[in-house]
């Protein structure tokens, strides 16, 4: 439903007002990273802030949101919307609303949203919204990582369905008393959520000032040209593509040697079918939703790795003109799931470890998008892995630490692909080491790249990471990830990557492999992990690498085994 | 009043009748500025030539004997010769450094390759990494020894010195130059680093040795590891461009102490200089914001925004009354690489007089960040552009005079500027003057849109500031900007396009040293603080005497980076003195008030330290030397247009030249002053006054207009 500006503005007001929205949306992030107390915000960044419009639309996002949180957020809304339509309640002026419920728009639990209604005047005008990977929400074991073994989404942790903490300007104090009662480390995780609270209230307060400024009618308008141009912007591509139909497969490890069969080799299938100015992408044919935590919520997970994907090949930053990311952008971009299939599950079937399915499903259609753009795509990538280690100090209080490790890009056209970073919808940071060690009793021993692993290829892929982590004291750890059984197909005769892995103990007589998704389980001082991040598909003929390419590989050392 | 004796700090003048000038000497991308100052009687001359970018030493050398020349001023009456350089920063911007070779901890040889495992660009598949697609140090020359300090400091694994003995030789066998050694936690412990930089002079000689903790001795393994790379890939280019001034300067027997310019706003010697290349990334900026500074001090204002506005970019920065703002270690980058090193906060956008005007694929209208440049530069310049730009919108607005541009030096086309904005015009729908006044709202959004991001963003409210504008394009902006931010004071310097030279004679001598604590509350080992404080403050004395600055010239202050345990990011906390007490700590609790609106009673936890020790310049610079009082008297009345109450209108506008303006009476706008390197802009409702000492100050009149 779009709601056509009764009003037109001229170009010179709309690119102030939109140099104005984003320099809001990153002010916000930057107020959030700065107050926020756990690593996985403040360092990795693992959080959104957006600010939409009164119909949920998104407007703009801050610089350093991570695509997976920012994308998300106008579903939150929607879900949001659809609980207060079932319950009878409305937005107040002096509201503030949690919500967390994937299968309510949120993206999976652990990323809660704070959600304030911005009002001018008496008007509803819009909405300034933060969301944020929290470290812990109560569920089974430390960590809001590695829960692979919950059966259905009650397992998972607290949810939270458009839950008003603040209803009129009064906070509902029971709220946080549950909220402190049933989270492990609560100083931590509701000092996050004060961060989050604090940044979406700058928003709300800019937002108002900027009307303030401008007019109310005047920023709809504003808002309707913005979304307008990005949306045409996208189809101005679209079109310029072949119409026709374009599949692709790509394959989940699952629970590798798991003894029931749906449990294992998930496979995810693409139909991209390009039409005119639109797209539209179809997972028919795509496994079904499985009792295990890795299903992906249709709203909030699959729209936002379809449609992230298209825009980075597409209006790849690099090579295009700037444009805004609002929601125009999803318009010309139409999805069908099948109900029941891992890519549209149904209640309440659990979803906490979607991430790196909803990573191979963008990287899937990356693929689905290399006949007609091969100049523009990489080979398969490498995918992710989250790891929660936790334990408890001296005075018993605990600890949570929540790492990502890095995949790698494959192979493209003219260039090698990137090594050991974060992939498509994801895109946070590590940790330093020497901030690691420094406030957990952790050591890091080795973290480089995995030499002679890349997909051979014209140009190969990127080389994934070797990470190793020591417990220096007893502790525990869970892990989700994918990626170490598939490797990361190649592209136009490319050769494939190499899996990742999981090692405990390496190089002692106790080592053991250990599974992607891994339940907590417990560490003693001593005991190390291994963490190796999968190495991306090469991308052409690797008769076709030019030799200095090779010797350049060779003096470098990655072309060995390590 | 004027001080005879030690006007810049560690240069004592043993002939102070005949020393008496001081040489600023800018090198910038297309210009090298000169300022010749006498001390005693304030005279000044200034001088502008090409830069020879081949070898700057060439333009530098022969523009300082031709100004000194024109000025009669013989060699061994400099007193000092004080230079901005951006040798530094052009071998890192066109990677050309020495080929460089790493040792650091067994484990840890990609630390620089990985970085911090995000991608610069959210959406785009196609990107380079800047540290991946341009790295300092090639795998191959990154060599990994058996080593290892632990977070507090201890020795872990003791260094294997013959590994360190073996990969410097194999760093020679493959024929590098300069050498970085980055061990992890370096910062707590550098006995290792130190220990490998002993042991590969032995091996390698002569050759260029950098240790991170030497550098930036902060926690954050890949950024301080870069920092020290990027340190040793610049160091032997500014080490022998430095060492061929030195001797250019010998030569032309000028014995003066040189002094370079650092990022962080203080000189520092070429000796210095060239072990430290990577504090001179900022130089020539970092000056033109001290510049801005004593501009601002000149009329009694301690608050201002520096507004250097030249072809190309807008490069901001703020100066508070604690003095010039500098940027927070985790926002500093310098072409995209993350550096640890002090530096001004300079916030450079693609907005200035030659950024191009555009309607882009999809509609949407466009200033910038693409600049027409010098050349071919704006469509009105005689050089064959034909893109419109904001120096072409101002030319059709009748805010610039086709004759009196650059003080006449270059005649501008106004037909060409019109038809470069109606054909941009005709796309936008607008008539030719709308779409020239749109160029000109937009450019200055977006400027205010940076100064905001600077003050309000940063909890500054903008109308406590004053807008010190320079550069080319800066004073015809300046006011139409302060505007939009209810700022209410501008302030013209005498030579706005030779700021960082003159930014060069008044700034100080001045070092600062970080070092990484993590102490947390309650256990805040005050006795070890105390001690590192001192430490650090001991080096930097040295540092300063090994300079020739006497004990008593040299200020310190201390500041001690905090957070609440937990938090990521620090404010920084100033010490009241060098007997640091727990106690000083509880200062954090409003600190954080102020930031962020609320504080905690959570445990603060140090971060690190922080201590700057300096050798002020008392020199006052630059008077005036104005002449006798004119009455203002209009060269003419030309129309210009302007946006009232969002009507362009064409209103009646003074043209003057700013040298006819005196003390005596203030000028209501619209009018333009023009001068030989730029024009100021005065809109209807602003006023322009000259003070005693020269400087132009535009002020928002109390009534508006008769609207």
């Amino acid at each position: 439903m779009t709601t056509r500006a009764a009003k037109t503005i001229d170009p010179i007001t709309a690119a102030v007002i939109s140099g104005a929205l984003d320099a809001i949306a990153t002010e916000m992030g930057h107020k959030l990273a700065r107050m926020s107390y756990s690593s996985i915000i403040r360092e990795s960044e693992d959080f959104g802030c957006v600010l939409c419009d009164r119909e949920g639309r998104q407007l703009c996002e801050s610089s350093q949101s991570t695509p997976l949180q920012s994308g998300p957020i106008p579903g939150y809304i929607r879900g949001i919307n659809r609980r207060f339509d079932e319950i009878g309640l409305t937005w107040n002026a002096g509201d503030i609303v949690m919500h967390n419920d994937a299968y309510y728009g949120a993206s999976h639990g652990p990323d809660v949203a704070f959600c304030i209604p911005v009002f001018y005047g008496k008007e509803l005008v819009g909405f300034a919204v933060t969301t944020a990977h929290h470290l812990d929400l109560g569920a089974l074991s430390p960590g809001t990582v590695g829960i692979v073994d919950a059966t259905d989404t009650y397992a998972e942790g607290l949810r939270f369905n458009a839950l008003k903490i603040h209803e009129e300007g009064r906070v509902n104090q029971e709220l946080w008393r549950i909220l402190a009662d049933n989270i492990r480390i609560p100083r931590l995780v509701l000092g996050d959520m004060q961060a989050q609270i604090a940044a979406a209230r700058l928003g709300e307060q800019r937002l108002i000032d900027l009307i303030g400024q401008h007019g109310s009618e005047i920023f709809r308008a504003a808002s309707e040209q913005l979304m307008d141009y990005s949306e045409a912007a996208l189809r101005r591509e679209i079109e310029l593509l072949p119409d026709g139909r374009y599949e692709a497969e790509g394959w989940l490890d699952g629970y590798v040697g798991h003894p029931d069969p749906k449990n294992r080799d998930w496979v995810i299938r693409v139909a991209l079918t390009v039409a005119g100015s639109n797209i539209h992408v179809d997972l028919t044919g795509t496994s079904p939703q499985v009792d295990k935590p890795f299903n992906m919520p249709f709203e909030g997970t699959v729209d936002v790795a379809v449609w992230l994907t298209i825009r980075s090949v597409l209006l790849d930053s690099s090579l295009h003109d700037p444009v805004p990311t609002n929601s125009g952008l999803f318009r010309p971009i139409t999805i069908t799931a099948p109900k029941g299939c891992l890519a549209n599950p149904i209640f309440p079937a659990p979803v906490i470890g979607r991430a790196v399915a909803g990573n191979l499903l963008a990287d899937t259609v990356m693929r689905a998008l290399s006949t007609v753009m091969p100049e523009r795509v990489s080979a398969g990538t490498g995918n992710l892995k989250a790891i929660a280690f936790s334990g408890k100090r001296a005075d018993g209080a605990p600890w949570v630490y929540i790492e990502i490790i890095e995949g790698s890009y494959g192979g493209r056209f003219g260039k090698d692909g990137l090594d050991a970073v974060d992939t498509l919808y994801a895109n946070t940071r590590n940790n330093p080491i020497e901030d690691v060690e420094s406030h957990y009793p952790l050591r890091v021993t080795r973290y480089e790249l995995r030499e002679g692993s890349a997909g051979d290829g014209q140009w190969r892929g990127g080389l994934g990471s070797i990470r190793d982590v020591e417990f220096l004291s007893r502790g525990g750890y869970s892990i989700e990830g994918d990626g170490s059984l598939h490797p990361p197909p190649g592209l136009f005769g490319g050769e494939v990557g190499t899996p990742g892995a999981v090692v405990l103990n390496a190089g002692s007589d106790h080592e053991a492999h250990l599974p992607t998704k891994l339940a907590f389980r417990q560490a003693t001082p001593g005991d190390s992990i291994r963490l190796i991040g999968p190495s991306g598909g090469g991308y052409g003929p690797p008769a076709r690498r030019a030799s200095a390419a090779r010797h350049q590989d060779s003096l470098n050392d990655l072309t060995g085994a390590d | 009043m004027i001080p005879m004796l030690n006007v810049v700090p560690g240069i004592h003048r043993s002939e102070a009748a005949t020393q008496e000038w001081l040489a600023g000497i800018d090198v910038g991308g297309t210009f090298t500025d000169f300022v010749l100052q006498n001390i005693a009687t304030d005279v000044v001359h200034v001088y502008k030539t090409q830069t020879t970018s081949g070898d700057p030493s060439v333009a530098f050398a022969e523009g300082l004997a031709e100004v000194c020349a024109q000025a009669s001023v013989a060699p061994d009456q400099l007193a000092a010769v004080l230079h901005g350089t951006t040798v530094a920063m052009n071998a890192v911007i066109e990677h050309r450094g020495a080929l460089t070779g790493l040792i650091t901890t067994r484990g840890f040889r990609d630390i620089i390759h990985i970085g911090r495992h995000q991608r610069p660009q959210h959406y785009s598949i196609m990107q380079d990494i800047p540290w991946q697609a341009r790295p300092f140090v090639e795998r191959r020359h990154r060599k990994v020894v058996t080593e290892r300090i632990g977070p507090d400091g201890a020795i872990l694994v003791g260094l294997a010195e013959d590994e360190v003995r073996q990969a410097a030789r194999e760093l020679t066998e493959e024929g590098v130059e300069s050498v970085a050694v980055c061990f992890l936690f370096s910062y707590r412990n550098s006995v290792h680093e130190d220990r490998s930089a002993e042991i590969i002079r032995e091996e390698m000689g002569e050759v260029f040795v950098t240790t991170s903790a030497d550098i930036a001795p902060q926690f954050r393994e890949f950024e301080r590891f870069t920092t020290a790379c990027m340190n040793a890939f610049v160091g032997p280019a500014a080490g022998s461009y430095l060492g061929r001034l030195t001797r250019r300067l010998r030569h032309d027997h000028i014995a003066a102490p040189f002094r370079v310019m650092m990022s962080n706003g203080g000189l520092t010697t070429s000796e210095t200089a060239s072990k430290r290349p990577v504090t001179l990334m900022m130089s020539g900026p970092a000056a033109g914001v001290v510049g801005g500074q004593r501009t601002g001090k000149l009329v009694g204002r301690h608050r201002l925004i520096t507004f250097d506005v030249g072809g190309t970019s807008a490069d901001l920065a703020i100066v508070t009354d604690d003095g010039v703002v500098e940027a927070s270690a985790r926002d500093t980058y310098v072409a995209g690489f993350p550096l640890l090193v002090p530096m001004v906060d300079v916030h450079a956008i693609g907005a200035g007089g030659g950024s191009i005007a555009r309607v882009d694929a999809g509609g949407a209208f466009r200033v910038g960040p693409q600049s027409a440049g010098a050349d071919p530069g704006p469509a009105c310049y005689p050089r064959g552009g034909t893109e419109p730009t904001v120096t072409d919108a101002n030319l059709v607005l009748g805010r610039l005079s086709r004759d009196l541009f650059l003080g006449g030096r270059m005649t501008l086309s106004h037909a060409a500027a019109q038809a470069a904005i109606a054909r941009l015009a005709r796309q936008l729908g607008l008539t030719t003057m709308a779409a020239a006044a749109g160029i000109i709202s937009v450019i200055n959004a977006n400027m205010a849109q940076a100064i905001r991001s600077l003050t309000v963003q940063k909890g500054r409210d903008p109308r406590d500031f004053g807008l010190v504008a320079f550069g080319g394009a800066g004073p015809l902006h300046a006011a139409e900007v302060a505007d939009l931010l209810e700022i209410p004071e501008v302030i013209v310097p005498l030579y706005p396009g030779l700021t960082s030279a003159v930014g060069l004679l008044a700034s100080d001598l001045k070092y600062d040293e970080m070092r990484t604590v993590f102490m947390a509350e309650p256990n805040i080992d005050a006795k070890r603080l105390r001690e590192q404080l001192a430490d650090l403050e001991q080096g930097l004395r040295g540092r300063l005497a090994a300079d020739g600055v006497a004990g008593a010239e040299i200020s310190v202050s201390r500041h001690l980076d905090c957070r609440y345990t937990g938090q990521g990011y620090e404010l920084r906390l100033p010490l009241p003195s060098d007997h640091f007490e727990p106690a000083m700590l509880v200062g954090f609790h409003e600190l954080h008030r102020q930031e962020y609106g609320h504080a905690s009673d959570d445990p603060i936890e140090v971060v690190s330290m922080r201590i700057t020790a300096w050798a002020g310049n008392r020199s006052e610079l630059i008077h005036g030397g104005t002449t006798a009082p004119r009455m203002p008297q209009t060269i003419e009345d030309r129309g210009s247009i302007f946006r009232q109450d969002g009507v362009l209108v064409s209103l009646s506008t003074k043209h003057l030249h700013r040298s006819m303006l005196t003390s005596e009476e203030s000028l209501a706008g619209p009018a333009l002053l023009f001068q030989s390197d730029t024009s100021t802009l005065v809109p209807p409702s602003w006023n322009a006054r000259v003070a005693d000492n020269g400087m132009l100050i535009l002020s928002k009149s109390r009534s508006e207009g008769p609207q």
